[in-house]
């Protein structure tokens, strides 16, 4: 117990230098003073706001058991699963306490209601509601927060799952002890049953289900050491592949409530544009199959029977559009606009060690200077984004993808006035996430055309160019760096500014307006840039913003998806500079952080690191969302400017880990989307317009490109990290130091491709 | 128009022009196969047209009259799972899942036409995007599925 108090003040404090971006409470302050749950109320199920819509016949433990009298355990998992395992790996961590086999659990996933908040994402600090919740963490279960992102699952639910799952077994223990009236020693859990040593009777879960309802634990137990762990930290199969390999999981397109029709969208084509006429309405109306043409403050759209009339009737409408004053916006303008603040002061310094600026401008210095930069991106989810709403009188239900059940709650309610407790979520799996489906946009536009036409459910349905037009993207960012390497290899100065626009800022205004942080505290902008592990005598970090109307949006692994690409390049630019290996350069300076260094000399020591074998390797460390990630790139040589991306040898330090077969996909997940972004990716704009509007103009890794991907995870007890984003920082780099090593070209610029460059 | 779908005839009464993907899924409500890009870009809506991979949402529902259909509700039979479905099980192949339909139908497709196929032969038939990033684990998988029809094969003898 006493170390895992320890490890839970390590993560504290190992946060707060990864500290991100929901942080900006400044606006909810005065919330505080509003009465919070008390600390342990959730060791029972007197849960005031906790309804267990969905979880079937039974009775309930707490707000995640409920267990039928046929034995079948359904767990309430809070989480959005969109491909990261989520459906299994915190049933692992109730399941580890509870005593049942995995194969006994079914999983829904619950109304957006208080006990499922997600306080790790805003408080950035491990909660542990059984032991009585933080002020702060008080805040957010009361205004619950429902939310999957930010790589937070695991690390917010590690105490809480297993607590949840344990003091369930110990009210099933007292109730079999109660029944026989004998010692609680004597009462063992196993596999989903209460056995008494003395005389092997033993009793179901399912039969004592009833009776442990209603005891209250008074003392929380013990919880099982790593050491003990039969389902924590295995490979466990996952619960929702079996129905995503037959098309029966259902996705929000899949959908298909009583008398449902589908609508199709027009948004206005300019940045921040209005479309404020429809010209034929009448017209498209007399179409076959076409109910209703509906002009809403997010655009047109057309009421269909059947997706592809609608979305045929929806192209054909003559729209009127008010430009909003920003036709004028082209990527080339963009890109001055950026250079404009580079040479501005910066708005915020996050980092500032010593004197930088001594060091740079002593003439008897030699300055390596270095720019560089990354387009705007979109996130591209396979599934195009879609939401189903029934406004229905005084109450509504949306059935919905989405990483945030409290966002979709809200999103309704906000645009049909409807009140949030009659509003019944459905939560379908994702066609993906990666951050875009934690905006309310989709939600809201579809909600408000669901209103117009009550008692129906009206699917709208992007097509994929509204999709990628109307994306809340990765922004554009230009990074401007000034180092002085010493002789020996020592970095004695390192002067790193970036130009880009708030992420947090922009999204936080659309999601949870009051938690809307100021630019200069967007600590997302310098993630990953900032606070580096590698020993530096001087240096600093500033940023300042670049104002544009783009909305711009949490794109997996947010700051750190270009800041990895932008510091790791760099290294490896002084590195070259003073002669010495990247891999040497690195790890001499990693001796103020161990872990750090036992992930590069692994990763170092699989990809056989040096070898003359016609093959070139790059390099990268990155940490983020807790993890610490080391990739080597491994590729050879085709022709000139071509090359095949052969192998990626992949590490992570994860700390404790709860299912090693997601944490590897993951991983092995997170490199292809880097890479998608490094060699393709690029969002651009003319006249105000986005100029990429599907897969043939924002292209993808396919499986011709994509490389043989090898893994390792490091064993220790430290409070786990998260797993779902840190994979994704360091392939870029570790792509353009291995294009490096076999050119002498620095690739300083993404996309790569459009560069001249191919890959086989 | 009369369809056949998964060994079964289908009547419906739609606009010839109408992509066979839309008439699965909102006509039939067959949501197996998915949207993802519509102008065969991505391979999401990939269903097998006598016997071949093809991508259905530029497929008109006129020109499939009097071909075989089969969708990803098709690929097991009885309740038993193809060699690729158990593969893609074994494997762990999908994460967000919404591709994989149109993956596994490229795979049975493929190892259709070629039963043991090399690294090359997978790179150029499967051509589907999977932004979840699964690839390493579609080609081994398929190359699992490629032994394990081998032995159903052998077993039938």
């Amino acid at each position: 117990m006493a170390n895992q108090e320890k490890n839970n003040k390590e993560r504290s404090t190992a946060a707060k230098w990864g500290r991100r971006a929901f942080i900006g409470v400044g606006g909810l302050a005065g919330v505080g003073l509003l009465v919070g749950i008390g600390g342990t109320v959730y060791v029972n199920k007197k849960i005031k706001k906790y309804s267990g819509i969905g979880m079937g016949e039974g009775d309930s433990l707490n707000a995640w058991i409920r267990i039928a009298p046929d034995n079948t355990i359904t767990l309430a998992v809070p989480r959005a699963e969109m491909g990261q395992g989520i459906y299994t790996s915190i049933p692992q961590m109730i399941a580890e306490e509870l005593e049942v086999d995995m194969s006994t659990i079914q999983v829904i996933q619950p109304q957006p209601e208080a006990p499922y908040s997600n306080t790790f994402l805003l408080t950035q600090e491990a909660p542990n509601a059984f032991k009585g919740y933080s002020m702060m963490e008080k805040i957010y279960a009361v205004l619950p927060i429902v939310a999957t992102g930010g790589s937070t699952s695991i690390v917010d639910g590690f105490n809480n799952m297993r607590y949840a799952g344990a003091t369930a077994r110990e009210a099933l223990r007292q109730a079999a002890a109660a029944r026989w009236d004998t010692e609680l020693s004597s009462c063992k859990a196993e596999k989903g049953y209460i056995i008494n040593t003395v005389n092997d009777e033993k009793l179901s879960y399912g039969q004592l289900a009833e009776a442990a309802a209603s005891i209250e634990i008074k003392e929380l137990p013990e919880l099982k050491k790593k050491s003990d762990w039969k389902v924590i930290g295995t490979p466990v199969q996952r619960l929702d592949i079996p129905e995503k390999v037959t098309g029966t999981a259902q996705f929000g397109i899949d959908v298909r409530p009583d008398k449902m029709l589908y609508a199709a969208m027009r948004h206005p084509t300019t940045i921040g544009g209005k479309i404020t006429a429809i010209n034929n309405q009448e017209d498209i109306e007399k179409r076959a199959g076409v109910e209703k043409v509906v002009l809403t403050e997010y655009g047109a759209a057309v009421i269909a029977n059947n997706t592809w009339r609608a979305k045929n009737a929806a192209l054909a409408l003559r729209l009127e559009e008010d430009s909003a004053g920003n036709e004028e916006i082209s990527s080339a303008g963009i890109l001055a606009q950026m250079k404009e603040v580079l040479g501005e002061a910066a708005i915020a310094t996050p980092e500032q060690e010593g004197d930088v600026d001594a060091v740079i401008n002593d003439e008897n210095n030699t300055v390596i200077e270095s720019l560089y930069e990354v387009p705007y991106l979109a996130h591209a989810a396979m599934e195009p984004l879609n939401c189903t709403v029934l406004v229905d009188g005084e109450d509504a239900q949306v059935w919905v993808g989405h990483q945030g059940s409290s966002i979709a709650q809200n999103s309704v309610s906000e645009v049909t006035g409807i009140s949030k407790a009659n509003i019944k979520v459905h939560s379908t799996y994702l066609g993906g996430g990666f951050g875009r489906r934690a905006e309310p946009d989709y939600v809201r536009k579809a909600g408000a055309i669901a209103k117009e036409m009550p008692g129906i459910p009206i699917q709208t349905v992007f097509t994929r160019e509204e999709d990628m037009r109307n994306d809340m993207y990765r922004p554009a960012a230009l990074s401007q760096f000034k180092a002085v390497v010493s002789a020996d290899g020592e970095i004695a100065a390192w002067d790193n500014k970036m130009a880009l626009q708030s992420v947090s800022n922009s999204s936080m205004s659309r999601i949870m307006p009051a938690m809307a942080v100021s630019p200069a505290k967007d600590v997302a902008t310098t993630e990953g840039a900032a606070h580096l592990p590698y020993i530096m005598k001087n240096r600093k970090v500033s940023f300042g913003q670049v104002d544009l109307p783009i909305q711009v949006g949490f794109w997996r692994s947010v700051g750190s998806s270009q800041n990895a690409f932008f510091t790791e390049s760099f290294l490896d630019e002084c590195a070259s500079a003073s002669g010495q290996d990247p891999y040497e350069f690195r790890r001499n300076k990693l001796s103020d952080h161990p872990r750090f260094k036992a992930v590069l000399e692994k990763v170092a020591a699989m990809s056989n690191w040096g070898a003359q074998d016609g093959k070139y390797r790059g390099m990268a460390l990155h940490k983020s969302f807790g993890s610490i990630v080391g990739q080597v790139a491994e590729i050879s040589k085709l022709g000139d400017k071509q090359f095949s991306i052969d192998k990626y040898y992949n590490v992570i330090d994860c700390g404790m880990y709860i299912n090693p077969d997601t944490v590897e996909a993951q991983m092995e997940g997170g490199i292809v989307f880097g890479l998608s972004a490094a060699l393709y990716g690029e969002i651009t704009w003319d006249e105000g317009e986005v100029q990429e509007y599907n897969f043939p103009q924002y292209d993808m890794v396919r499986m011709n490109v994509s490389p043989k991907i090898e893994n390792h995870i490091m064993e220790n007890e430290h409070y786990p990290g998260g797993v779902g984003e840190p994979g994704t920082p360091p392939a870029a780099p570790a792509l353009t130091n291995a294009i490096f090593a076999a050119t002498g070209e620095r690739i300083r610029k993404l996309p790569i491709v459009k560069q001249g460059w191919s890959f086989a | 128009m009369e369809l056949k779908i998964n060994g079964k005839n289908i009547q419906v009464d739609v606009e010839e022009q109408m992509p066979l993907l839309w008439v699965l899924r909102d006509e039939l409500n067959m949501t197996g196969t998915k949207y993802g890009c519509g102008v065969a870009a991505c391979g999401a809506c990939t269903c097998l047209v006598d016997g071949v991979a093809t991508r259905t949402c530029t497929l008109a529902v006129s020109s499939v009259v009097g071909k075989e259909i089969k969708t990803i509700e098709g690929i097991a039979s009885d309740g038993q799972l193809s060699a690729v479905q158990k593969a893609w099980i074994q494997h762990q192949v999908p994460q967000c899942g919404y591709c994989q339909s149109g993956q596994i139908i490229a795979a049975e497709s493929l190892l259709d036409e070629k039963a043991n196929p090399t690294d090359e032969d997978i790179d150029q038939a499967m051509t589907n995007i999977c932004r979840c990033g699964t690839y390493q684990r579609v080609r081994e998988a398929i190359h699992t599925a490629a032994i394990w029809r081998q032995e159903e094969n052998s077993l039938l003898g």
